[in-house]
């Protein structure tokens, strides 16, 4: 098709457009980078604000979950799909670094491929046959994979531990420094928290993420548009799982000891739930999901039981009021906010 | 040169019969026209050719390959590409993010590759790049559509009423971008119900009804003939 041509043909103008502006809200790149850079510093710096061992257990399990977030991110966020598995997926990279380190002696750096590759490997069985229906249909099978994973861990006899589950030793030292160290570890899972948030934004910023994206917003537009959009929901679902069991992997180290209700369907149903709160098309999404679900508790001095029925009742609050989760909602309020002050 | 072949395709739901049979033949520089009453089998037809259904019988070959059954991204890669009788976008992204996921995916030879700004710019949405769709009026939204399947690189495009919901001055907006196609090495196919649109842009009318073809030929001729008249204005007493 040749449209140099075209150029001179007296083409009618589009309608205007309705009202004021319209279109993604603009942003400086100081407002843009300014958030992120102190995050980044409070991430890298928290050791040096001399937090007890409590806050810095929970700032690592904060780590953990967000690197299995951010891959949830891309699949719920980017590609429209939501798995409320994720747990499941998290374990499989769990108990492989935990099995590969007893039977083949195997150590961290080893397994962290392993892990990420095993568990991309199941996403992508699991998907193969599920992500065909979708919708509705794949949550529910994500839902069930969780349940049967437990109980494949469960009567796993002494391969899986059984129901007690197993233990691993700490990663020891490397170059020099003693990861058996809680701050030294919280700086390992710091380094994936940031390597995860960086690869999340290669993936949204990329062609690749405007694919997934396509699938998100009309399927069917997109496959008569020539995307294949079987193909990119199993390849999205299985770069989730491989971000999972690297989460998993790091989550083995730190607790030491595994059992197979850490990777039920509730863990699932918590990781589901953090997703949404944060903001799962937002860069910080996953990282605030993460922070309010483990902190929350912790700040309002909340028991168990209270602390479910107070997720449940934020979940519903942010599905109402903040479709677009906590970091889209400051990011509007930042913006209503500039737009009064420049207004006066 | 005949570039879209179909032969005694059938489609069938339970025992409802969509399509009983239908030939039709289109080349790369036609407008060929597609009509007939509500649930005659129009976008039916459409649906199996672009592969969105899989026939129950019959052939259809593109460019001498067999495609009856492919999958729909994979019939979209050779160069045959549709457009949605609802006004079709992707509603949160903006103009030019929607015109370059065609255009990154799409038919993969063929016609030369255009920059989506220029297809753009072509359909007259100049200017509206960082718009995000689902916010642009209906008339907008058609053209994007038409703009989406035209950044696919089509070689042949079916258009499925693309002129539904337009008021006149749009319609003949939209005439005037589809008569250039064929001059631009797009085919086109097209459904509509405005019978002034088909008759002033068709070379051809194929008429369907109960999913069989009933008549074929230049509009004039197809629109007095007598099988068409009794279809539309009923039997005569």
């Amino acid at each position: 098709m040749d449209l140099a041509k075209t150029e001179s043909l007296d083409l009618p103008q589009a309608e205007p457009a309705k009202g004021g502006s319209v279109g993604a809200p603009r942003l400086t790149w100081m407002e843009r980078a300014i958030v992120p850079a102190g995050v980044f510093l409070l991430l890298i710096g928290l050791p040096w604000l001399h937090p007890g061992y409590r806050l810095l257990s929970l700032a690592v399990s904060t780590g953990v979950n967000t690197i299995a977030l951010c891959g949830l991110a891309i699949l719920f966020g980017q590609a429209g799909i939501m798995s409320v598995g994720h747990a499941a997926l998290m374990g499989v990279g769990a108990y492989a670094g935990a099995i590969l380190a007893r039977d083949l002696d195997m150590s961290f750096w080893a397994a962290l491929p392993c892990a990420a590759l095993l568990a991309a490997a199941v996403a992508g069985l699991v998907g193969l046959p599920s992500l065909r229906v979708g919708g509705h249909h794949f949550v529910i099978i994500t839902f069930a994979l969780c349940g049967l994973f437990t109980i494949v861990l469960t009567n796993g006899g002494a391969f899986t531990g059984a129901a007690t589950g197993l233990d691993i030793a700490p990663i020891g030292t490397v170059f020099g420094v003693n990861f058996s160290k809680l701050q030294n570890l919280y700086l390992l899972a710091a380094a994936f928290v940031l390597a995860s948030i960086g690869l999340m934004r290669l993936v949204m910023t990329s062609s690749y993420g405007r694919t997934l994206r396509s699938i998100r917003e009309n399927e069917t537009l997109a496959a008569a548009l020539g995307v294949n959009v079987g193909l990119h929901k199993i390849v999205a679902f299985m770069i989730s799982g491989a971000f999972a069991g690297v989460a998993g992997l790091v989550q083995v180290y730190f607790l030491q000891h595994i059992s197979p209700d850490l990777y039920g369907a509730f863990p699932s149903v918590y990781i589901a739930l953090m997703v949404m709160l944060g903001g799962p098309r937002m860069l910080l999404g996953p990282l605030m999901g993460a922070f309010i679900v483990t902190f929350l508790p912790e700040v309002l001095n909340l028991d168990p039981i209270d602390a479910r029925i107070a997720y449940g009742v934020g979940l519903i609050l942010v599905i109402l009021l903040l479709p677009g989760g906590v970091m889209a909602g400051l990011a509007h309020l930042y913006l209503s906010c500039r737009r009064c002050v420049v207004r006066s | 040169m005949i570039a879209l072949e179909v032969k005694g395709l059938r489609k069938t739901f339970g025992g409802v019969v969509a399509l009983d049979g239908i030939d039709l033949a289109v080349g790369l520089d036609d407008i060929v026209g597609i009509v007939g009453p509500n649930g005659s089998g129009k976008t039916t037809l459409f649906n199996v050719v672009t592969g969105a259904l899989k026939p129950s019988a019959g052939s259809v070959r593109w460019l001498g390959e067999e495609i009856g059954g492919m999958a729909a991204y994979q019939i979209a890669r050779k160069g045959l590409v549709r457009t949605f009788q609802q006004a079709m976008s992707f509603p949160a992204l903006t103009v030019r993010e929607n015109a370059l996921i065609a255009h990154e995916h799409g038919a993969r030879s063929g016609t030369r590759a255009v920059v989506p700004d220029a297809l753009l710019r072509f359909v007259g949405l100049d200017g509206r790049e960082d718009e995000i769709a689902g916010s642009m009026p209906f008339g907008n939204l058609r053209r994007l559509g038409l703009a989406l399947a035209l950044a696919a690189r089509p070689r042949l495009l079916l258009l499925d009423e693309p002129a539904a919901g337009l008021n006149d001055s749009e319609t003949e907006q939209l005439a005037g971008i589809i008569r250039r196609l064929p001059g631009l090495g797009v085919g086109v196919c097209l459904i509509d119900h405005d019978m002034n649109l088909m008759t002033s842009i068709c070379q051809r009318l194929i008429v369907l009804d109960f999913g069989a073809k009933i008549a074929e030929g230049r509009p004039e001729d197809v629109l007095n003939d007598r099988k068409v008249m009794e279809v539309y204005l009923g039997a005569p007493t």
